[in-house]
């Protein structure tokens, strides 16, 4: 056994040395996380504002211009100006100049002072499905509430306390910052690829390069090689988390109000499943460009698409869904919001744990097994 | 010229040669584009349904009874479980396996009898703010109009001329050139831009530098081959599989995903001819940046990585923050993304989109100059 852990502790030796000895492979390693997160944590927002928005109005009345008016006052819309007929607003949702054209109808004053049904129309370039949905939802709503207070010109409307009031508190996450929703989504992701890569790439240029037909010709056992290869790109691993997370709650202001060590745990299983992932593939592959690609392939978009990273699994076709459920991605994030947002330990979040270990171990045995195989 | 021409070919023989006896690398190149095209189209998904709803009845009553019922029947909100305390339910909330706890307080029918203000409580999971928004606008919405039907009847007892001055407003929408929001036909013209660039770039990338890597490159460049004829001759088989697979993921898209083709192909193809400039140019100009085919990945990434978050493919540009937007301008992957999604959905023409097509055409120069520029003189 002493013998072992000796083979082992020189392969990883060897490793760490190869890593200093060309720091580029370090700075990537480190630097993509923070540039990754960065670039994620500022570029990708749900929330929308400043819509281009066009209009026809039909009524050229107080109240028409009114609306429009009061309509782009705030953040939402922005007015790209109007047009008289409805094919003209229609050209500029063809050309892209504005998502939507609110067609605002003839009568719409005199209808709205004697209380009858008045239809507006809202033409969407549905060419953005998440812009086209925003802006529906949110004119939707604008429309309401200014119908109302322009109708009883802003006296009747405050005397008309609705019914029945709903009240929503949020928890967890109570100003709705996107940022503090994707930032675990990101250190997974970026784990994912930096731990996959990383591993399959140095695994496979040295069987390019045959070097490891050399290390095959001295007494190390495969269980060794695998071990010995895993041990520094975790630790490597390792500091990308610890800096991932302090980036995050330091530019993002992350809170932190579960369990450190349910945390370390996750973070440790989930790596080693990735890197063992990474050798598995570099095992198959054996050459870096396929290597590359099939890391890609196997690493980033599993865990960017079928993770819930930003797509709700929920809303995914049975077979994708079932697909999603073998992406270890996909319980290190519910983990980590479970650490970080909800504040939950290991009681709650076991079977995160248990499904990483299972398919780290997983990774591992066939990494090795592979090996065997390919000796021979 | 006819010498030149030889070479060129000679050296582009060698390359597709050299590409197909890669069994994998061909399946790479050909099959996996298209199983992305499939997962992306289907899984990228941004509706927000059956959010994971626990209801706290502390009413139960009638009208409680029949309130949750049709709010839950909208779809919006799916019942996961039902509780009869708020700890309880908070602990629903904090193992995740609920978002939404819904409360109906004691005396709800009462007080809506009575016509003092009933009160409706929701808790949410605010870790996914755009669920948690959408659940609570869909919570709103329908006790709002609940309320405006019990204020309709209140008015018509009470005040009987206020009842018919209250507006109905209503707003009927239409969508254009995509009218059920089909996701796969917003993403399929995105996926096709994003796929390209990891084809070409990235594969150009490596290739040049795995010749280096190996020492083949001076190999070549010792025989009477051109500096120019071998950069392109390098160049054209991947501009020919890039060319393969947009007609592939064209062809896949409007057959498989509905995806229309509203504008001039012309258009398209001009576009893609310009994109390809840049993306091809720029795995030139990375390889002759890194030293192996590690850092020629890991920098073809680097490029691919932020142009890909930063087109509006995924998220739309107009949710950046301002400071980041005017940045996005110089993204080819944004204007490539906008010219394909205008032609393919919008039929949008060259008029329409003369500032994407300047602009890729100017990226294009000037990556593929300065491609050009550090090629030679990496070889010379």
């Amino acid at each position: 056994m002493g013998a072992f852990w000796q083979r082992v502790w020189a392969l990883s030796a060897k490793e760490v040395r190869h890593v200093m000895r060309d720091p580029r492979t370090l700075y990537l390693a480190l630097a993509m996380p923070i540039v990754m997160l960065l670039l994620f944590g500022f570029g990708v927002s749900f929330d929308l504002e400043h819509l281009p928005v066009t209009f026809v109005d039909q009524d050229h009345s107080t109240s028409s211009r009114e609306l429009r008016q009061r309509l782009c006052a705030g953040d939402q819309f922005n007015d790209v100006g109007s047009w008289s007929t409805p094919s003209e607003a229609e050209a500029r949702l063809v050309a892209g100049s504005a998502i939507a054209a609110l067609i605002i109808p003839v009568n719409f004053e005199r209808d709205l002072r004697r209380g009858r049904p008045i239809q507006l129309q809202l033409l969407v370039d549905g060419s953005d499905n998440s812009s086209a949905l925003q802006v529906r939802a949110k004119m939707d709503a604008s429309v309401r509430a200014l119908g109302l207070s322009l109708a009883s010109g802003g006296a009747a409307a405050s005397t008309l306390t609705p019914p029945i009031e709903p009240r929503s508190w949020t928890r967890f996450n109570p100003e709705g910052r996107s940022a503090i929703y994707l930032v675990p989504g990101i250190t997974a992701l970026v784990l994912a690829i930096v731990a996959v890569l990383l591993t399959a790439l140095t695994v496979s240029r040295e069987w390019e390069r045959g070097s490891m037909a050399q290390l095959f010709a001295t007494p190390v056992g495969r269980l060794e090689i695998v071990l010995g290869k895993l041990l520094p790109y975790l630790l490597l691993g390792t500091l990308a988390v610890l800096l991932v997370l302090a980036v995050g709650s330091w530019v993002f202001n992350m809170p932190f109000r579960g369990s450190a060590p349910t945390l370390a745990l996750v973070a440790l299983l989930f790596l080693t499943g990735m890197l063992g992932q990474g050798l598995l593939v570099s095992v198959v592959a054996r050459n870096q460009m396929v290597a590359t690609q099939v890391a890609t392939l196997s690493s980033m978009l599993p865990s960017l698409l079928l993770s819930g990273f930003v797509f709700p699994i929920a809303n995914m076709p049975k077979p994708l869904q079932v697909i999603s459920a073998v992406i270890p991605a996909r319980y290190f994030i519910d983990a980590l919001r479970g650490v970080l947002l909800r504040g939950n330990g290991f009681a709650e979040l076991w079977h995160d744990a248990a499904a990483l270990a299972l398919f780290s171990a997983l990774m591992v045995l066939m990494s090795t097994t592979r090996f065997r195989r390919t000796i021979a | 010229m006819t010498r030149s021409l030889a070479m060129l070919l000679a050296v582009i023989k060698k390359e597709l040669r050299q590409t197909a006896r890669d069994r994998r690398m061909m399946f790479l190149l050909v099959g996996v584009p298209v199983i992305q095209l499939f997962i992306f189209a289907n899984a990228v998904n941004l509706d927000v349904d059956r959010v994971p709803t626990v209801v706290v009845d502390l009413d139960k009553s009638q009208r409680s009874l029949s309130d949750l019922r049709r709010l839950l029947a909208d779809g919006t909100l799916t019942k996961v479980g039902a509780v009869d305390n708020i700890p309880e339910a908070e602990r629903w909330l904090e193992t995740g396996r609920a978002a939404v706890v819904l409360l109906i307080p004691e005396g709800f029918e009462r007080d809506v009898v009575r016509g003092q203000r009933a009160r409706v409580q929701a808790i949410l999971d605010g870790s996914d703010p755009n669920r948690a928004s959408i659940a609570s606008a869909a919570i709103a919405q329908y006790f709002g109009s609940e309320g405006a039907i019990l204020m309709k009847a209140r008015l018509q007892r009470t005040a009987a001329d206020m009842a018919p001055r209250l507006p109905q407003l209503s707003l009927r929408s239409r969508v254009y050139f995509n009218p059920e929001l089909k996701t796969a036909v917003y993403m399929v013209p995105g996926i096709m831009a994003m796929l390209l660039l990891l084809i070409t770039t990235i594969v150009t990338a490596m290739g040049l530098s795995r010749e280096r890597e190996r020492g083949t490159l001076e190999q070549i460049l010792v025989t009477p081959v051109q500096s120019s004829m071998l950069m392109l001759g390098k160049i054209l088989p991947f501009a020919l599989f890039g060319l393969l697979d947009f007609a592939i993921a064209l062809v896949v898209g409007s057959y498989v995903f509905d995806m229309p083709l509203r504008g001039s192909l012309t258009l398209l193809v001009v576009g893609t001819v310009l994109y390809l400039m840049t993306t091809l140019g720029a795995g030139m100009l990375i390889s002759t940046f890194s030293g192996s085919q590690q850092q020629a990945f890991m920098g073809g990434f680097f490029f691919m990585l932020p142009a890909a978050l930063l087109s509006g493919i995924m998220t739309p540009i107009r949710s950046m923050p301002s400071w980041l937007q005017p940045f996005t301008l110089l993204n080819p992957l944004r204007h490539y993304a906008e010219l394909m999604r205008g032609v393919l959905l919008r039929g949008a023409s060259a008029a329409d989109l003369q500032v994407q097509l300047t602009v890729l055409a100017a990226i294009g120069f000037v990556v593929f100059a300065s491609a050009v520029f550090r090629f030679r003189r990496m070889i010379g």
